[in-house]
Parts: C-alpha cells; sequence; structure tokens
C-alpha cells in the first residue's frame, strides 16, 4: 500500500509538472496520459481495485467525469487533484484520447445464469439500457458498462445509491429503486459481458 | 453494412446497388422525378398527393391518411416486401420516411439520413453526421425525419444542430447550433417546414432544459423566432384538477410557500416538444404539444402550474406570438405528459356543430378532443388503457399508479379516417410505481426527480385503438402481446398499418379491426408507416430496428412493400 501511494503521489507530481509545462515544451498528449497507467493500467487493464477502464470508454463520459472532478462535484481526493489544473480542451483532448484506444479484455467470467437472470430483470424494471443501450455500450456522454471492472461497478453503483456519488443524481435515484442484490447481480453481470 | 434488396431482380443488380453512392447513380435517381422543387404549394396540399409522402406526418393536418386506395381491403392479403434497405447504423428505429418524386429520405439513430430510389431501395445518398463529443439525450439516439422544402432536406441532430442538406447530394448547405447539448437538449424530432420557416422544438425534459419551440428560416438557417415552453411566469391558475376533473392531489399551500422562497421555476422547468406541430396555413397557427416539467417526479422545486408543460399550445406561424393552450395536467409529477403530435381535423363541437378541431392522444389514454378556435376541450375520449389510483402522489418507496410512464399514447403519432370519423391511436399498458426524491438541479445530467420502475411481475400488453372523435367513444380495440410504441398510417384503402416489437407488421380493417395481413419484419417495427406511389404503383414503407426505450429487438432494416 505505501508502495503505491508514493508511485501515485510522484505520479502526480509528474502530471503537474507536466501540466504547468509551456506551449514550446508541451508534451504529447500520449505522454501526459502514460501517467494515467500508473492506476488505469499500461494497457487499459487498472492496476488497483476500484479503478475503472479508460480505454474505449466514451468520449463525452470521460470528459464529463474530469469536469465534475475538477470541479469537485465527483469526489475524489487523488483525481480532484489531478484534474484541478486541466482547462476544458485539456479535458476534451484525454477523452479523446482514451476513448480511441480499444476496450481491454478483463478476462472477467459471466455471470451464471441466476445472476444473469436477476440482473436482466433489474434492467427490465429500472431500464438501464434505455440509456446505456444495447449491449450495454454507452455512447457519447454515457458511459459503456460492459466489460467494466466488477469492483468498479459494484462501487460506483453503491456511491451513487448512498448518494456519496453526487454527481448525478438521476442515477442516484435509479440505484435506489433497485435493491442491493440487484446491484450485486448487475456488477457481476456487466463485468462478464 | 449497406445492402439494397431490389425484388425480383438478378445478383447483378444487387451487386450494383451496394456500390457506393456516386454522382452518376445520384443522377439517374432524377428520371423519377425532379428533386429541386418541394413547392410551398406542394406542401400545403400534401394531404390530396396521392404519390408523394412530404412531411413525417403527411400533411400539415397530421393526419396520416393517405389518399391512395390501391392497396385496399381486397387485395393486402398480396402485400409483398418489393425491396429492403438495410442502413449502416443497428439501433433503436422511429423514422417516417418521406418520399418525394421516387426519392425516399429516412434517418436512423445518431442522426444519420440516407436518400434511396423509393421503386428499387438503391442509396443514392448518404449523410453520416459528424457528431459532437457531447450529447445528452433521453429515450435512445433517435430520429424521426426530415423534412423537405426546395432543395433541401433538413435534419435536427442528438447534438442539437439542424442541419439543411443539398437534396440532389447529400451535401451541407449549413448547419447551426440550436441550443447546448452539455446543458441537457438534444433533437430527435422530424422538423417541419411551412412558409419559408423550418420549425423544431427540443428534448431535454430529463435533464431541466428550458423547453422551447423554433423557427429558422430555410434559406439560411438564420434564427426567426423563439417561444418558450416555460414562460417567464410559469405559476398558471393553481388548477387542482386534471383536464378529466379528476383531483391532482396538490398540496397549493406548500408550493406557495416555495414560489415565495425560490421564485419562479421557469429558467429549469422542462418543457420538451418532440413531435411536429400540425399547421393550418389558414389561420396561419401552429398547433404543438408540450412535454414533461422537470425534475419529472419530484414536484417539490417547482411550485405552479408549470405552464406550458403537459399542454397543447398554439402560436401564430409568422411570428411565434401566443395564440391559446390547454393544459392537461398541471403541476405534473408522473411524466404523464403529452408528446404525440397533435391532429386538426373537423369534429362535433358540444352542440353537434361540425367546426375546425385538433385531436391530440395522450399518455393518460385518453384522445382529446380540442375546438382550434381557442384550444378549448370539446370532450375526451373513453380510457384506451387501464387507469388505476389516478393521481396518487409519488412515494420514496413507490406508488402504483395506472397508466404507467411511458402511457397510454407515447410518442407514436395517430393515424385518422376523416371518413369514418375514427382515429386510430397505438397504446401501452406497462404498470408502474412512481418514486420521488429530491435532488437540486444537476446542470445537464438526468434530473428524474426520484424513478419510473416497471413491476416485472406484471403483465404488460398494448393495444390499437381506434375512438369515433365525434363521441369519444371506442368504436373498437385490438390487443397485441407487448406494449404499442411506433404510429400509424391510414389509407383510402380502408387499412390501418402498425407495427409491434415483436416484429410484426400489420393492415388492419380500418373499419373493424379485423388483421388482414401480417409480416414478420425481423426486428421491432416501431416506427410509423407511409405511403407513396411511383410509376402507377402504390408502396407502404416502414422502418423495422426495434426501440431503445422498450427494449425491443434492433435492427436495421426500411422494407417497403406492393402489391404483386
Amino acid at each position: 500500500m505505501r508502495r503505491l501511494i508514493f508511485f501515485i503521489v510522484g505520479a502526480l507530481a509528474s502530471w503537474s509538472a507536466l501540466a504547468q509545462a509551456q506551449p514550446a515544451d508541451a508534451p504529447d498528449i500520449s505522454d501526459k496520459a502514460a501517467l494515467c497507467s500508473a492506476c488505469h493500467g499500461a494497457a487499459g487493464v487498472p492496476t488497483i481495485a476500484n479503478v475503472p477502464v479508460l480505454w474505449g470508454q466514451t468520449e463525452g463520459y470521460i470528459y464529463l467525469q474530469l469536469k465534475d472532478l475538477k470541479n469537485n462535484v465527483r469526489a475524489s481526493p487523488l483525481m480532484n487533484g489531478i484534474a484541478a489544473g486541466m482547462s476544458r480542451d485539456d479535458m476534451f483532448a484525454y477523452a479523446k484520447y482514451f476513448a480511441a484506444k480499444p476496450w481491454p479484455n478483463l478476462n472477467q467470467p459471466a455471470a451464471q445464469s441466476e445472476v444473469a437472470r436477476v440482473a436482466l430483470v433489474a434492467n427490465s424494471s429500472i431500464g438501464c439500457t434505455g440509456c446505456h443501450l444495447a449491449n450495454f455500450q454507452g455512447n457519447s456522454s454515457i458511459p459503456r458498462l460492459a466489460g467494466q471492472k466488477q469492483s468498479y461497478l459494484l462501487a460506483s453503483m453503491e456511491a451513487f445509491r448512498s448518494r456519496t456519488r453526487a454527481n448525478n443524481p438521476g442515477m442516484s435515484d435509479l440505484m435506489n429503486a433497485a435493491s442491493p442484490e440487484d446491484l450485486t447481480a448487475l456488477a457481476a453481470y456487466l463485468a462478464g459481458l | 453494412m449497406r445492402l439494397a434488396l431490389l425484388a425480383g431482380t438478378c445478383s447483378l443488380a444487387l451487386a450494383l446497388a451496394a456500390q457506393p453512392a456516386s454522382s452518376q447513380e445520384i443522377k439517374n435517381a432524377t428520371k423519377f422525378g425532379n428533386m429541386a422543387t418541394v413547392s410551398q404549394d406542394m406542401l400545403s396540399r400534401a394531404a390530396g398527393d396521392s404519390s408523394n409522402f412530404l412531411t413525417s406526418n403527411g400533411d400539415y393536418a397530421q393526419q396520416r391518411y393517405y389518399p391512395n386506395r390501391q392497396i385496399n381491403t381486397t387485395n393486402v392479403s398480396k402485400l409483398r416486401p418489393a425491396w429492403i434497405f438495410q442502413t449502416e447504423v443497428k439501433e433503436s428505429l422511429e423514422t417516417s420516411p418521406i418520399v418525394v418524386n421516387g426519392v425516399m429520405y429516412v434517418t436512423t439513430s445518431f442522426s444519420h439520413v440516407y436518400a434511396l430510389n423509393a421503386r428499387t431501395g438503391e442509396e443514392l445518398w448518404h449523410y453520416a453526421h459528424k457528431m459532437g463529443p457531447i450529447t445528452t439525450y433521453c429515450c435512445g439516439p433517435n430520429n424521426r425525419g426530415v423534412a423537405v422544402s426546395g432543395d433541401k432536406v433538413f435534419v435536427a441532430t442528438l447534438d442539437s444542430k439542424l442541419v439543411a442538406l443539398d437534396a440532389k447530394t447529400g451535401a451541407t448547405a449549413w448547419s447551426i447550433q440550436i441550443a447546448d447539448p452539455e446543458l441537457g437538449y438534444s433533437e430527435t424530432m422530424a422538423p417541419v417546414v411551412a412558409k419559408g420557416k423550418v420549425l423544431i422544438g427540443t428534448n431535454g425534459g430529463e435533464y431541466g432544459i428550458r423547453g422551447f419551440i423554433k423557427a429558422f428560416d430555410v434559406a439560411d438557417g438564420k434564427l426567426l423566432w423563439t417561444f418558450d415552453t416555460a414562460p417567464d411566469n410559469s405559476v398558471g391558475v393553481w388548477a387542482t384538477t386534471d383536464a378529466t376533473g379528476r383531483d391532482l392531489h396538490r398540496d397549493i399551500a406548500a408550493e406557495k410557500a416555495q414560489l415565495a422562497k425560490s421564485g419562479d421555476p421557469y429558467k429549469t422547468l422542462g418543457g420538451g416538444v418532440w413531435q411536429p406541430p400540425a399547421i393550418d396555413l389558414a389561420a396561419n397557427k401552429i398547433y404543438f404539444v408540450v412535454g414533461n416539467p422537470s425534475p419529472d417526479l419530484d414536484g417539490s422545486l417547482r411550485p405552479g402550474d408549470n405552464l406550458y408543460t403537459d399542454s397543447l399550445v398554439s402560436l401564430d406561424l409568422d411570428t411565434g406570438k401566443y395564440s391559446c393552450h390547454f393544459q392537461y395536467i398541471a403541476h405534473d409529477v408522473w411524466d404523464l405528459d403529452a408528446v404525440s403530435p397533435p391532429v386538426l381535423v373537423n369534429v362535433k363541437n358540444a352542440g353537434g356543430n361540425m367546426v375546425p378541431g385538433i385531436l391530440h392522444a395522450g399518455k393518460t389514454g385518453h384522445v382529446y378532443v380540442h375546438d382550434r378556435k381557442d384550444c378549448s376541450l370539446i370532450r375526451f375520449s373513453e380510457a384506451m388503457v387501464p387507469q388505476e389510483n389516478m393521481w396518487v402522489l409519488p412515494t420514496k418507496d413507490g406508488a402504483r399508479m395506472l397508466p404507467g410512464a411511458n402511457g397510454g399514447v407515447e410518442w407514436s403519432p395517430m393515424a385518422v379516417s376523416p371518413t369514418l370519423g375514427l382515429t386510430y391511436a397505438l397504446n401501452l399498458h406497462q404498470p408502474m410505481t412512481y418514486h420521488v426524491q429530491t435532488s437540486q438541479y444537476p446542470s445537464g445530467k438526468l434530473w428524474l426527480g426520484g424513478a419510473f420502475k416497471v413491476i416485472p411481475s406484471e403483465e404488460q400488453w398494448g393495444n390499437l385503438t381506434a375512438v369515433d372523435y365525434n363521441t369519444g367513444a371506442i368504436r373498437w380495440q385490438v390487443k397485441t402481446p407487448q406494449p404499442m410504441i411506433g404510429g400509424a398510417l391510414a389509407t383510402a384503402g380502408g387499412l390501418v398499418f402498425a407495427g409491434e416489437g415483436n416484429g410484426l407488421f400489420k393492415a388492419y380493417d380500418s373499419e373493424s379491426g379485423s388483421v388482414l395481413w401480417s409480416f414478420q419484419a425481423g426486428a421491432g417495427v416501431n416506427a410509423p408507416p407511409s405511403s407513396y406511389s411511383i410509376e402507377g404503383k402504390q408502396y407502404i414503407v416502414v422502418g423495422a430496428g426495434g426501440n431503445t426505450q422498450l427494449d425491443y429487438k434492433r435492427g436495421n432494416s426500411i422494407i417497403a412493400f406492393t402489391v404483386d
């Protein structure tokens, strides 16, 4: 854990230095984004529990999350600090960069049939695919959920439900209309898609 | 993948049809007509045009009554696919095909536009909209069709732009930003053009927008006027009952206290406009309906009647100035709003005299009949779906009420048979519980103020209902195994066409409701059908691409039928 903290603090310091670089020696976005791999993974596979897949995520969604992290609308002490210095152009550049990457295979198992059944009933009841679209692929400002990291999915849905993640009250309302068992099943089902 | 299937032709023709569009192909297509002359006169006379289908709902009255009777009750059993065109987009398909002199314009999810040879299904051009990085929309990335005028085709896009395309090539003539998608604005409706103006509303009632309808100049996209569907004073008359006289259970004292504390909520009050207005050219007026207030289920932050949400509204076509309105549900907290396009037709008033009227099918399950001169309500129909526990207020743990929040009649346009005095409505029965939660305006994010929750253990179904609009009585009703969404087409051949989520596309006897023909399209038929004629042959055309909102099987087909 201590090693991880050192790594993250180091990455944050490096990012700040890069972010403050003058235009003449401004690093390419891929150089900047390389620092994100400390947590989000060099090949797009997150290295830490509860950290989401960014590779292949939808562009508009990444931008909106960075904006909310910058404005402290979404709470994450580490990411709030990283996003604090980003301009709107920076945020769109990161969003475009990561959205263009291929979605990684996390090799998460497909949900067992009973778990899948519970998840699909929950979807038909609260209408997840009304926004996340067919096969939970997302689009634009709506995130892809299929194949996302299971621990992150569950933590996110629970955070919406408790409103500790406060940057989308509509999602909080929907997660409150579902049961905790539904959320557990949904996380397993979505991760295995 | 694009593929035009040419009925009764050989594989060589298939191979040629699959080639990318070229200028040569576009030039060849004009032998079926001149694509450059959609005049105001053509649009004004569209109701009697038995060759073309010129607006998304057939004509300015939006009757969706096609005057050609070549396909009729005696031969509809021989209706066969003439061609099938596969779009590149396999996602929810709600397009109303437009046909101009042998050229068909269809749209898909994500705001694509295709021009097709309406006789063969051959692609003439394809406009793939370069979508901005931010889109914020409810209920699927849908598009319901284009408008045509002069030498241009107009499409409104998910990232809230209005784009004018060259009808011959698909090249962009001009493009303007209607509103900011980051604040929740999007476009799924078909525009309509009248007297040199492109009329367009907005989606966003689930995101705290301030709704509007706008008029732009067809020549260059210059804004001509804006009507805010949430006026500066949205309070209204503190109505305590709905259009049918039932108690809305409002706590007026609490609302007045909130109004004194927070002021008028108009800036984030919602009021989207999902479907195009009907246009009375003689009176120079437009008639449209306004959707739900924001947030959908939580009225505590938006005191007052929330004008003009859940209302029929009429404006002056030239100026956009208010003419009259009628609110169906004041201070709606169920999202049982007004979304199906209004229809202009002559109706019997309370005194038994025929007067210019307006029909609107509500998510409540009623067809409302209005007097066109002042928007007043003449009558409402029998309920087309079960109504239970109305208007119980939403609770934290959920209150069951029927209809569920999808209706009744959703955005699906009705069709009318003026000769029979009947209007045909697609209905849903989808039981739900209504849950309320309070949260502050989230700046363009989803803002429902709670949740609608389908009750998984309860049966869902739909129906096609024929209502006598001169009495309000249901003439006939046909139950379907799934909730219906998509729209209807009536024809002078005594037919009504409508599709289902299970892929069935059916022709009904317009007088009796008997099913005379059906076709399995392989994906949900959840789009309004159109009809047209080329070289003396009548066609029926419909999209089969399923539906996001009801999660019906997706596809990518435009299917044209004719009688062989």
